[in-house]
């Protein structure tokens, strides 16, 4: 479609950007395999060749070697199972994101990257603890469009996506949250706080999936990926957003409508007891 | 008769005359929202007193057309069936299914009611239906945002399994792990349905929903797969098996227009055809001969029935219009998009498209699952894309993802006027594809019936 170089001259050196997807089948549930679609998509329209590897369960690989790593959404129980697996790789995580390597988190994904889950019923989770902050499971479930604010780059954006979890989660005094709730529950439903950040660390409780709605944050992992692999400046040419800004658009206009409800809809018919 | 029972079926009488007068939705929930506040009892006085067997439906997809194929198999048994066949399936369209068939005394006339009852609508409806079966198609990850998780779904049927009276008949899938395991301890009749094929129809992919084992999580291993995650299957941690099937489809051919198989029945076998073509098709001819069998009754006329039966509203429903023609499909999550795609492909379609996605009550607020359908291996048929629904922006966004040139893509809000677009850019001798969700699939059927091209609702 748009297939161009970065730049005639430094093409030569725009390197194969590698992506680990953890658990692609286990945590597939809300959609989020669409983030990595986005990353593949933009990347190839700017002649950027990318590499995903589905990481599975038991499935062993280096995660330093990577430049970007997805972990994202799933129910309780793939959680579970996935939590168990990901045990095995903290030291390989721990190291990556040592060394400066993209890890995208979503919802579950960010709360695996957390101390631990603590379910209203059954034993904790154990999380790998690489972001300082604790999730409980709550009463009632918080299912709406959201949006937030963030601060990371060069100015101010505004992030939109649907949240659907019960957890609260609480921050610790080592991470910052990812961004600034503007609408919906974010992190706990009281504090404001939405997300979790750390270094290269970018955790959200955002579906949608979140990066087709939002172009920007996604050129922005795919900049940082670039840049420290480079170890300098990467200017990513512009695509034509005018798709992604409408959608963009719109979900921002149902989450302020939505703002101060806990669910879009009729309070959930289904909710867990 | 109670007074206020009398002016709740007054009412809802009244209101269904001026909904389809009007021409607005068939009158499919309007008279079960009137006559519900006026006499919040009114669905359970009704079938209590008049003692009219009910027939549950409920799973994620293929209600719908099962529903019409139980409808057809009892009739052509000389059982006069009613259904709620547009689709209206939460407690207001199951109460107007109720109240449209009472006369103004309350009463019902003899027969079955079989009524499609969404997931989320069970936990009320029910109770007030008290029905003799309940059939669970299947239970595929749909509608996330309302239920929150498939296992929450799983869990809100299980509960009403077991507040189901010993003496009505639990009716369920085999080949889904999920749905043959619910409730394993209740006390009452059983039937199971399935495939029971000598190869796999389908093979497990991403979009697969559970394919971990419901007792003990550990990966289940297929024998063979037929329809996502249906199969044979068994556990190698705990060894849950997939349950002996009662029915039992032994032989399949799926053709361009058409499903041909056998049953097995206990110690009998039919050979049946059925004018939709699919594997799902064969699934859903299999749970209605199994509510049949809880039923008691005996589907001795099930070759002919089944021959004649017609595509439920929007299930690929054909319209010609002069030397054009329009295939009307209703899509509501990324297996029956996916299965609707699979099924078009055959054929080298879709290539002009019309498309929709609406955020409604019924058809939700969150629509990332639209990255799960497998846009990517059509995407090079397309030819030109329409773009309609509330939530246009998110599907045109989505198709480009897929590979669709956002040049092959108009976005045009008002359905009217992409209905009108998408025509006019058929060539002659051409055909429009149409895949939309519920709340689309009405509005543009409904703008298709004003267009003369197809008759109304109702007919279908």
């Amino acid at each position: 479609m748009r297939d161009g170089p970065v730049d005639a001259k430094t093409r030569d050196r725009v390197p194969l950007l590698r992506i680990a997807h953890l658990y692609p089948s286990l945590l597939n549930v809300a959609g989020d395999s669409g983030n990595v679609i986005v990353i593949e998509r933009r990347a190839g329209w700017r002649g950027i060749a990318t590499e995903i590897v589905p990481v599975e369960i038991g499935v062993s690989v280096d995660l330093a070697s990577f430049d970007l790593i997805f972990l994202q959404g799933g129910q309780d129980i793939e959680m579970a199972v996935a939590a168990r697996d990901l045990q095995g790789r903290a030291a390989t995580l721990r190291e990556a994101a040592g060394r400066g390597v993209v890890i995208f988190a979503v919802c579950a994904g960010l709360q695996l990257l957390g101390h631990r889950y603590i379910p209203q019923r059954g034993p904790a989770i154990e999380g790998i603890g690489l972001l300082d902050l604790e999730t409980r499971g709550g009463n009632d479930r918080f299912m709406q469009h959201a949006a937030c604010q963030v601060g990371f780059g060069e100015g101010t954006e505004t992030i939109v996506g649907f949240e659907n979890h019960s957890g609260l989660t609480e921050l610790g005094p080592d991470v910052r949250p990812f961004g600034t709730v503007i609408a919906g529950a974010g992190n706990n439903g009281r504090d404001g706080t939405e997300g979790a950040r750390r270094d290269n660390i970018y955790a959200t409780y955002l579906h949608g999936p979140v990066l087709p709605k939002n172009p920007w944050l996604a050129d922005y992992l795919i900049r940082i990926a670039l840049e420290r692999r480079i170890g300098g400046r990467v200017s990513l040419p512009d695509l034509d957003d005018s798709l992604e800004q409408s959608a963009h658009a719109l979900a921002l206009e149902v989450a302020l409508r939505n703002r101060g409800r806990r669910t879009a809809l009729e309070p959930a018919r289904l909710g867990r007891a | 008769m109670r007074p206020r029972l009398e002016i709740a079926l007054i009412a809802a009488r009244a209101a269904g005359t001026l909904a389809r007068r009007l021409g607005q939705g068939n009158g499919t929930s309007l008279p079960g929202v009137l006559a519900r506040r006026i006499d919040p009892s009114v669905l359970s006085s009704l079938v209590r007193e008049a003692g009219m067997p009910a027939v549950v439906i409920t799973g994620s997809n293929g209600k719908t057309t099962t529903g019409r194929l139980i409808t057809a198999l009892l009739k052509a048994e000389g059982i006069d069936a009613r259904s709620n066949a547009a689709g209206a399936n939460l407690v207001q369209g199951v109460t107007t299914l109720a109240v449209s068939n009472a006369d103004l005394h309350g009463r019902l006339p003899p027969g079955i009611l079989v009524a499609e009852v969404d997931e989320g609508a069970m936990r009320q409806v029910v109770p007030e239906l008290a029905p003799r079966i309940v059939l669970v198609v299947n239970l595929f990850r749909d509608q996330l945002d309302r239920y929150g998780e498939l296992y929450a779904v799983s869990d809100a049927i299980e509960s009403i399994a077991r507040d189901l009276p010993s003496d009505a008949a639990w009716v369920v899938n085999a080949d889904d792990p999920l749905v043959a395991s619910l409730a394993p301890d209740r006390v009452g009749r059983r039937v199971t349905f399935g495939l029971d094929l000598d190869c796999s129809t389908d093979r497990l992919t991403r979009a697969s929903d559970s394919i971990r084992c419901p007792r003990c999580r550990s990966d289940l291993e297929y024998e063979h797969v037929y329809l996502s995650h249906l199969g044979s299957y068994r556990c190698p941690g705990c060894g849950l098996r997939r349950p002996r099937l009662d029915v039992a489809v032994t032989a399949l051919r799926v053709g361009a227009s058409d499903t041909s198989l056998t049953v097995r029945i206990g110690s009998s076998e039919l050979v049946l055809r059925v004018p939709q073509p699919g594997v799902h098709i064969a699934y859903d001819v299999a749970a209605a001969l199994a509510v049949l069998v809880g039923l008691g009754i005996s589907p001795v006329h099930a070759a002919e029935a089944l021959a004649a039966v017609k595509p439920a509203f929007g299930r690929l429903e054909t319209a010609e219009v002069g030397d054009r023609r329009i295939v009307l499909g209703f899509v509501k999550n990324p297996s029956s998009y996916n299965t609707t795609l699979r099924a078009l492909g055959l054929a080298g379609e879709p290539r002009q498209l019309l498309v929709a996605a609406s955020n409604t009550k019924v058809d939700g607020e969150d629509f990332a699952w639209l990255w799960d359908v497998d846009f990517e291996s059509a995407a090079p048929r397309f030819e030109h894309v329409t773009v309609t629904g509330t939530r246009a922006d998110d599907l045109a966004n989505r198709l480009k993802y897929a590979g669709v040139d956002p040049g092959l893509i108009s976005v045009i809000g008002p359905a009217n006027r992409a209905l009108d677009a998408a025509f006019a850019a058929i060539a002659p001798g051409g055909r429009l594809t149409i895949l939309a969700g519920y709340t689309p699939t009405m509005e543009l059927r409904r703008l298709m019936n004003q267009r003369g091209w197809v008759g109304p609702l109702r007919d279908a």
